[in-house]
């Protein structure tokens, strides 16, 4: 059904995050605000070495120390206790540390300092080994190995795939371009940093309050983590406190969730665990660096041959979920313009510097920043103009690509042509100045990742029209409260400001897989929309008795349930509600809904349609590079998206402009520094984190394709911002001073470094 | 963080007899912008804070009209510099510098006296303080006594100040006719960065408006203490300015550079950056020269 010419009464429109005042004035609570009666203060202890041998561990002075109610080493965590998905990795560590970040040592006591003072008392003998920092090094048959269980540092993974005939399409190509390029570890940067607190009742179950984007996986974790323990057939509430930013950072259980789990029953009293800024910058995980070798090929039209493509990425020490990313970085690989060979391997290799995590884009940017870059550079070799190289080959709806993604709504030809209208490409008027352009496809309708991609919501409508929804979903800033309420407001003929969202308790709320793959206003819309659905069933069924007109001639709207055609037969919806439930034989209105779209797991083929439908965009940037000190200025940025709809155009371009700054970081001043597996700038000093002054006017134009699968026709629009944000930077860059920087980021002594090179 | 008692004189003499009772374990704040951080953070674990915030005299902004001598108290925070007139149009280099300290809440409390004493290589505040030949009265148990703000420095974090002594205010002498002053910060970010490089310049010119009678080439972050690159100032002096001699004493201001390798930057971008705003701050002066003419 197209909702293109429909009139909307509350989708559409510019309504500001309905917690925002809460917000400001201070009133939300955050992790950093719980407090518990005798709640207890636990602290980690982390390793000092990226790569040693545990010999002793001495906890006495710790454990004598007043106040200390608990001491935790590895030798106290179960044997099964376990995190990361392939559940290689215990919350503490005994025996050997593989990197910097590695916990050796917990404690639990009545004030953070006293805590802190514990932790100093802690006794931790090492014998230092060698460390293995370089990947491509690690990858050596005689590189010492990072797990000595394991035979080599490569990990077992599958990422080794060939559509069509690369080497057939090669010999073919009239054009070919190849080179390398890396991009390096970045870190969320959530304002509010990580923590938790758990505890047991009387019985045994847990409660644990945490931040969280994936409340009933992370029930699934903590559930196992009880069994470890001993614990058997508990029960586990999770509680989200308002979540101080995600970008995907939350999408796993990590170390100290765990260990506040482990001291709570230890201390059988509430353990709190908040990480200070310098433990937030090196105890949680980047987004994954890489190493990426590409090959490109078009026909003497330009129209694109083949991409082939073979990356090296840094483990770190243990492994989570950045293991998974060249996963998703498949789709830009294979889907990103129209190409029909694709050839694509990856390897994972362990090292002792940090590891990786769910980072915004989930490998896309670094995929997009290489094919991209690779793009322009093609063009130009081909001698075509390179926005008219990106048209040729342009993605469009009732396409295929070789990976199985079906592509249902495509706007990136519109995206394309609003960055020209909005940016002048020609404009070469002034020295040092230049353009660029890049464009993205994003998982836009789900993504099945595990064996459901859904979510489920429960709709009670109370005596006087007010909505409570509970939502699998999870909001962390992102707006999935506005998306909901709005959705339900729609389609109950109801304002935004009547529907309460509930989404922070597993006690309360339905399943839902996370808040990852820029999923939720797809996801859990439809799953919002298809209860709102059902309860709007019921209102019609019960006002057609009462107006003795057909169900499907009841309108409801402006709080008003009414005849089609006969407005006079109207009632407010909250006297009609009263009528529902206080007649004989009264009716109840709530509703529950399941969606869990019909999209495919790609399975051990790697192949399959992953998402609903795919969001696609288009980036361009002006910048001006000072060719005497290297340094880039970013003049004009235009963000153009395929949204399918914009559910609040306000949320909406908060997204883009959030990404496309987190981006500019990504591609400009970004970087987690790492020597020899040590984090050497854990703070926003030295983590050049870009402020409210270094953020550019950014216009943010809007392509609404209506999607058939979307909720009035939305897509997700979360990631995106980020991903072509970094070639767009590159493209301009080189388009400005002629130089092309293939590292992230793009610092002004590599740009200075360039372009003495090329000017002898 | 450790607690401590917090103690608020309202004269210089009060501070300091504050000190004597209390010796090492009390510690003089101005803004706090650099101590509190250091006091929560646990690398400072004073038990007494002596803040100088609530001595009058030390918060003085004043420009003598008779001898044209401008005195600074300790206590001018960046803010009340970068809004004062005066010092955007006679003494731009102080503009330049304390107008991109941290950001706007620093900038509101941090302060000028601070900035110096805190004695970072990075120090902003320092570079126009130096080239405006600017003097430091310090005072203390044993009286008052001044130096040159260059002597200021001895090492990172580390003041020719005695244990008690407090940095009263800066005096900056009249300045001769036809000078210019301006200061880069060169850094990754807009706010809330500390400088890579920072460059001072300060010409004064002869009457003919091209002749130079005085250099100042101030440099920051090129060495341990904010440093004057003297052979780039004698190149200059008695020469007749022009963009060539300004690439050339950029080039002198490079090679005397100590710029160092560090995870901020490299040493060769650093020296780099020397060289290009040697001279940009250098055709800044002369231009606010020729347009003061």
């Amino acid at each position: 059904m197209s909702n293109t010419k429909r009139e909307f009464s509350v989708v559409g429109k510019r309504i500001p995050k309905l917690d925002a005042a809460q917000k400001a004035m201070g009133r939300a609570a955050y992790i950093q605000d719980i407090k518990l009666p005798q709640m207890l203060y636990g602290k980690i202890l982390y390793s000092k070495y990226a790569s040693a041998n545990i010999i002793k561990i001495d906890t006495s002075k710790a454990r004598a120390l007043p106040g200390v109610h608990a001491v935790l080493t590895g030798e106290d965590v179960p044997e099964k206790m376990k995190m990361g998905f392939i559940k290689d990795n215990p919350p503490i560590k005994k025996g050997k540390v593989s990197c910097f970040r590695d916990e050796v040592a917990a404690v639990a006591a009545i004030s953070p300092e006293i805590a802190k003072k514990a932790l100093d008392l802690i006794e931790v003998e090492y014998e230092e080994l060698e460390g293995i920092f370089d990947p491509e090094r690690a990858m050596e048959k005689d590189s010492p190995l990072v797990h000595d269980h394991l035979k080599s540092n490569v990990l077992k993974m599958p990422w080794d795939i060939h559509y069509g005939d690369v080497e057939k399409a090669e010999k073919e190509s009239a054009f070919v371009v190849e080179d390398r390029f890396t991009t390096t570890w970045v870190t969320h940067c959530c304002m509010g940093t990580s923590g938790a607190v758990a505890l047991f009742d009387a019985s045994e179950n847990l409660t644990i309050y945490t931040n969280t984007q994936i409340p009933s996986l992370a029930q699934k974790d903590f559930l196992e983590a009880l069994k470890a323990m001993g614990l058997k057939n508990k029960r586990v509430r999770v509680i989200k406190p308002t979540i101080g930013g995600g970008f995907g950072s939350k999408l796993d259980t990590y170390a100290y969730e765990h260990i506040a789990i482990l001291l709570a029953y230890a201390c059988r009293k509430p353990v709190k665990m908040v990480f200070d800024r310098v433990e937030e910058f090196k105890a949680t995980s980047t987004r994954q660096p890489t190493i990426i070798y590409i090959k490109q090929g078009c026909d003497k039209t330009g129209k694109l041959t083949f991409r082939d493509m073979r990356m090296v990425l840094d483990n770190g020490g243990h492994t989570s979920w950045g293991a998974t990313t060249p996963s998703v970085m498949l789709m830009p690989i294979s889907s990103l313009y129209t190409v029909k060979n694709v050839k694509y391997t990856a390897k994972c290799v362990y090292t002792n510097n940090t590891y990786s995590q769910a980072m915004r884009g989930y490998g896309n940017p670094q995929a997009t920043f290489a094919i991209e870059s690779s793009i322009d550079m093609l063009a130009e070799k081909a001698g075509i103009d390179r926005i008219e190289f990106r048209k040729i080959n342009k993605n469009h709806a009732g396409e295929e690509t070789p990976q199985g993604l079906k592509i249902t709504s495509c706007g990136l030809a519109e995206c394309i042509e609003s960055v020209e209208k909005e940016l002048d490409f020609k404009d070469k008027s002034e020295k040092g100045v230049g353009t660029g352009i890049a464009s993205l496809i994003h998982v836009g309708g789900g993504a099945r990742i595990y064996g459901s991609d859904g979510c489920g919501a429960i709709l009670k409508m109370d005596d006087y029209g007010k909505v409570d929804i509970f939502t699998g979903g999870t909001d962390m800033g992102q707006g999935l409260d506005n998306i909901t309420a709005q959705i339900v407001a729609e389609e109950l003929g109801l304002l935004a400001e009547d529907i309460n969202v509930v989404h922070s308790d597993t006690d309360i709320c339905p399943w839902d897989v996370g808040a990852h793959a820029s999923r939720s206003t797809f996801v859990a819309g439809n799953a919002a929309l298809g209860a709102a659905k059902k309860v709007k069933k019921k209102i019609q069924d019960f006002a057609s008795k009462l107006f003795e007109t057909p169900a499907e001639e009841i309108e409801l709207k402006d709080k008003m349930v009414f005849v089609t055609g006969n407005p006079e037969k109207n009632m407010p919806i909250g006297k009609l509600l009263r009528k529902a439930h206080f007649s004989p034989g009264g009716n109840m209105l709530m509703a529950e809904h399941f969606y869990d779209p019909d999209n495919q797991n790609m399975g051990k083929e790697l192949k399959g349609n992953m998402s609903m439908t795919y969001s696609f965009g288009a980036h361009g940037a002006k910048v001006k590079v000072d060719e005497e000190t290297g340094k880039v200025e970013v003049l004009e940025y235009v963000a153009a998206h395929d949204v399918g709809r914009a559910i609040n155009p306000l949320l909406l371009e908060g997204q883009v402009y959030g990404g496309v700054v987190m981006g500019l970081g990504y591609a400009l001043t970004e970087e987690v520094t790492v020597a020899n597996g040590e984090i050497m700038n854990a703070n926003f000093r030295d983590y050049k984190l870009f402020t409210a002054k270094d953020a550019v006017k950014i216009k943010a134009p809007v392509i609404e394709t209506d999607d058939k699968d979307g909720p009035f026709g939305a897509k997700g629009i979360g990631e995106p911002g980020c991903v072509p944000t970094a070639p767009a930077i590159a493209n301009a860059i080189y388009n400005a001073v002629g130089v092309r920087i293939k590292d992230l980021p793009i610092t002004p002594e590599k740009i200075l470094a360039a372009l003495k090179e090329k000017n002898g | 963080m450790k607690p401590f008692t917090y103690l608020s004189p309202t004269t210089v003499e009060e501070a300091i007899s504050f000190y004597g009772q209390h010796s090492e374990t009390a510690k003089f704040m101005a803004g706090g912008t650099d101590v509190i951080v250091k006091v929560k953070e646990g690398w400072m674990e004073p038990d007494f804070l002596i803040s100088l915030k609530r001595i009058k005299e030390m918060s003085e902004l004043h420009k003598n009209e008779a001898t044209k001598e401008l005195s600074i108290g300790a206590l001018v925070t960046h803010a009340t510099l970068e809004k004062s007139l005066m010092i955007k149009n006679e003494y731009p280099i102080i503009y330049d510098a304390v107008s991109n300290i941290g950001s706007l809440q620093v900038r509101n409390v941090g302060t000028i006296g601070g900035n110096l004493i805190n004695a970072v290589p990075s120090a902003d505040g320092a570079v126009p303080m130096i080239a405006l030949d600017g003097v430091a009265l310090l005072h203390g148990p044993d009286g008052e006594r001044s130096s040159d703000v260059k002597d200021l420095f001895l090492a990172p974090y580390k003041t020719i100040l005695k244990p008690g002594e407090i940095l009263k205010k800066i005096t900056i002498p009249a300045q001769a006719p036809h000078t210019g002053s301006a200061y880069t910060k060169f850094g990754r970010r807009a706010a809330m960065e500390l400088p890579l490089v920072g460059i001072g310049v300060l010409l004064t010119l002869d009457d003919d408006l091209e002749t130079c009678t005085r250099a100042r080439i101030v440099l920051g972050v090129a060495g341990p203490t904010p440093m004057r690159a003297f052979d780039a100032e004698n190149y200059l002096v008695g020469k007749k300015i022009n963009e060539d001699l300004l690439i050339e004493a950029g080039k002198l201001a490079a090679d005397e550079s100590k710029v160092r390798d560090s995870v901020r930057g490299k040493a060769w971008h650093r020296r780099e950056m020397v060289r290009v705003h040697v001279k940009r701050m250098g055709l800044k002066c002369m231009n606010i020269i020729r347009a003061n003419n």
